[in-house]
């Protein structure tokens, strides 16, 4: 596809705004080809990130690699083999969706008219109406239309479904998941949804208080993470450093363990974790290693 | 780009050319009226206008009839900062106001070409809206600038260069306010406000210091009239007056309380005031820039704006180039 190994590869990145670092030391390595979810809560600086990657800001520290070109030196060339798709899916608002594929058209070096059209014909879209006449979730299919429609090797997407009620959350999701499927275009997108990820992701980053806590394949992280169930105990189990999480209930103890070996007291039992409770698990450790106490939700 | 740049601007453009158009076409038509009371041309009447009866009456009934357009006309100085203002407020403000300098330079457009287009444009256009302005209230003023020189600041301020510099200033101050605020009504009131706060110093400060004046120092004629004695000899009518006064038979400038003096004590004496200002070999003086300094100035305040304009697109430039907006 495009003899690249990596979609994105980024060392030591970190972005500083006025009030303070946004992003920290963010090192990773994604390939090319399958869905990357960028999973985060709000805040965690999951924006920034992925403005980073699509050239919209230059980092403070680090470089930012996308299918192995700098980003900041954008050029023509660099810039159509990216798709973005920012958060709110902005559009021109008193452009008519036509007018909008023009924009497409005049600004891009491979756009592919007939594509948008055809996907938006299948979506009723009319495209004699002004944008900020459509709904909420017509304007993003708009603007996922224009994204695809430059054929771009990553198409990269800031919250896409968070403004959407559930069906037109679907909707889109199809349509994205549709065009995954026709093309080797590799897609990252941020959520702060957890839920729904499993069925659509094939690779996972965790970002919390602007740090990376977590990235991976996701069967891969599956694999490797067990709970693991036992007679409640309050001394630290944590010996080989695997505990993520380590969570008390009246009688029982749940442990969150990454290469795990069984502690060797009787009466554990383990079980596979799910990506949602891996993902929260995650999120709830201390952002900063001088952080005070883990803390211990009853499960 | 072009068309890019046509559809989101269009709305502007088509107001400020409407607004310059229906001004421009009232301008010529009560100008070619105005014009038509001089048969020889303005300038060769205001020469003649002390001998020749019937260019002092053009030009008196110039002053009755269209002298109402002339006061008008000064309001217009605001004409060239609406105009910048109007096109650099949304250049970057309405794209980051409505999040699309996302969708903007995420395309195959490098973000520096995207600004060096726009910029390019819209700078573009305000330099042929001012100007086109400028050219007709340059001609229609003609006969008003024969008979009152170029120097007032009705005229200096409408003419020649310097409103097309006056709307480039306010076009970089509203697009760097726009880059900065992020909203498109602010930044036009930035630029507006700017406009107005240093408009005033620089016509009233800066512009008279922009060359040396000329002086003028000449004896108290025993013969001449109070009145020509109150007013002193105008070097020539086009000039631009900076000061004028009386001073003693050593040069010295006296003040205004040394000289009311003077007269009480004519007044007192009896005696006629300027044979008794004569006899004291008091002088009267004029500090004045003569007429033909008019492009100099023009030039000077042209380039004073247009330095202040580059430097504001430089922070624009410089913003989007290091990823800071």
């Amino acid at each position: 596809m495009t003899g690249t190994e990596f979609a994105l590869r980024t060392d030591g990145v970190g972005k500083r705004y006025r009030k303070g670092w946004a992003l920290r030391d963010c090192t990773l390595a994604l390939p090319a080809g399958g869905v990357i979810a960028l999973v985060g809560p709000n805040g965690a600086g999951k924006t920034t990130l992925l403005r980073l990657v699509v050239g919209l800001l230059a980092p403070s520290t680090g470089t930012v690699e996308v299918l192995g070109h700098d980003v900041t030196a954008s050029t023509p060339q660099t810039l159509s083999r990216v798709g973005f798709l920012a958060q709110d899916h902005p559009l021109y608002k008193r452009f008519t969706v036509a007018e909008m594929l023009r924009f497409g058209r005049a600004c891009n070096l491979r756009f592919d008219q007939g594509l948008a059209e055809r996907r938006l014909a299948k979506l009723g879209i009319p495209l004699d109406r002004r944008a900020g006449t459509l709904s909420g979730g017509q304007q993003a299919q708009v603007a996922l239309a224009l994204a695809l429609a430059k054929r771009p090797d990553l198409l990269v997407l800031d919250e896409p479904v968070a403004s959407l009620d559930p069906l037109a959350r679907h909707e889109f999701l199809q349509v994205l998941m549709g065009a995954v499927a026709e093309g080797g275009v590799t897609v990252l997108f941020s959520s702060h949804v957890v839920h729904e990820l499993e069925r659509v992701c094939d690779h996972l980053v965790v970002l919390n208080h602007g740090r990376v806590t977590l990235t991976g394949d996701i069967d891969t992280l599956l694999a490797e993470h067990r709970l693991l169930v036992g007679p409640r105990t309050a001394t630290d189990l944590d010996r080989a450093g695997a505990v993520v999480e380590a969570v008390h209930s009246d009688r029982h103890t749940t442990l969150l363990v990454r290469d795990g070996a069984i502690p060797a007291a009787p009466g554990w039992q383990a079980r596979p974790v799910a990506l949602e409770d891996l993902v929260l698990a995650y999120l709830r450790r201390p952002s900063e290693p001088s952080a005070a106490v883990t803390s211990g939700v009853a499960a | 780009m072009t068309w890019l740049i046509w559809r989101q601007h269009r709305t502007e453009v088509c107001v400020l050319g409407l607004l310059v158009g229906t001004f421009g076409i009232a301008l010529l038509v009560l100008g070619t009226q105005a014009h038509d009371l001089f048969p020889g041309g303005p300038a060769r009447c205001a020469g003649e206008a002390g001998s020749n009866e019937a260019c002092a009456a053009s030009f008196r009934r110039l002053d009755e009839e269209y002298g109402y357009v002339e006061n008008l006309l000064a309001g217009f100085y605001l004409v060239p900062v609406v105009i910048g203002a109007f096109l650099g407020a949304p250049l970057l403000a309405r794209e980051l106001e409505d999040g699309t300098w996302q969708l903007a330079w995420t395309q195959a457009v490098p973000r520096m070409r995207w600004l060096a287009a726009k910029l390019a444009a819209l700078a573009g256009v305000t330099v042929a809206l001012t100007g086109m302005f400028t050219a007709v209230v340059t001609w229609f003023r003609q006969p008003f600038d024969a008979w009152e020189g170029r120097f007032q600041y009705d005229a200096f301020d409408l003419e020649g260069l310097v409103p097309v510099a006056y709307a480039l200033f306010a076009f970089g101050v509203a697009t760097a306010a726009g880059a900065i605020l992020r909203r498109s009504l602010p930044a036009f009131g930035v630029a507006f406000g700017a406009f107005l706060a240093v408009r005033m110093p620089v016509a009233l400060l800066a512009r008279p210091a922009y060359a040396t004046p000329l002086t003028t120092m000449e004896p108290i004629p025993v013969g001449g009239s109070k009145d020509q004695a109150g007013h002193g000899p105008v070097p020539s009518n086009a000039s631009w007056m900076i000061e004028h006064g009386y001073a003693d038979a050593t040069g010295r400038r006296l003040s205004w309380t040394e000289y009311y003096e003077l007269e009480a004590a004519a007044n007192r004496a009896g005696t006629n005031l300027n044979q008794f200002l004569h006899a004291r070999g008091i002088q009267q003086f004029n500090v004045y820039h003569p007429a033909d300094r008019f492009w100099t100035f023009q030039l000077i305040e042209a380039a004073l704006f247009l330095a202040v304009a580059a430097v504001l697109i430089g922070v624009v430039v410089w913003r989007v180039r290091r990823r800071m907006i």
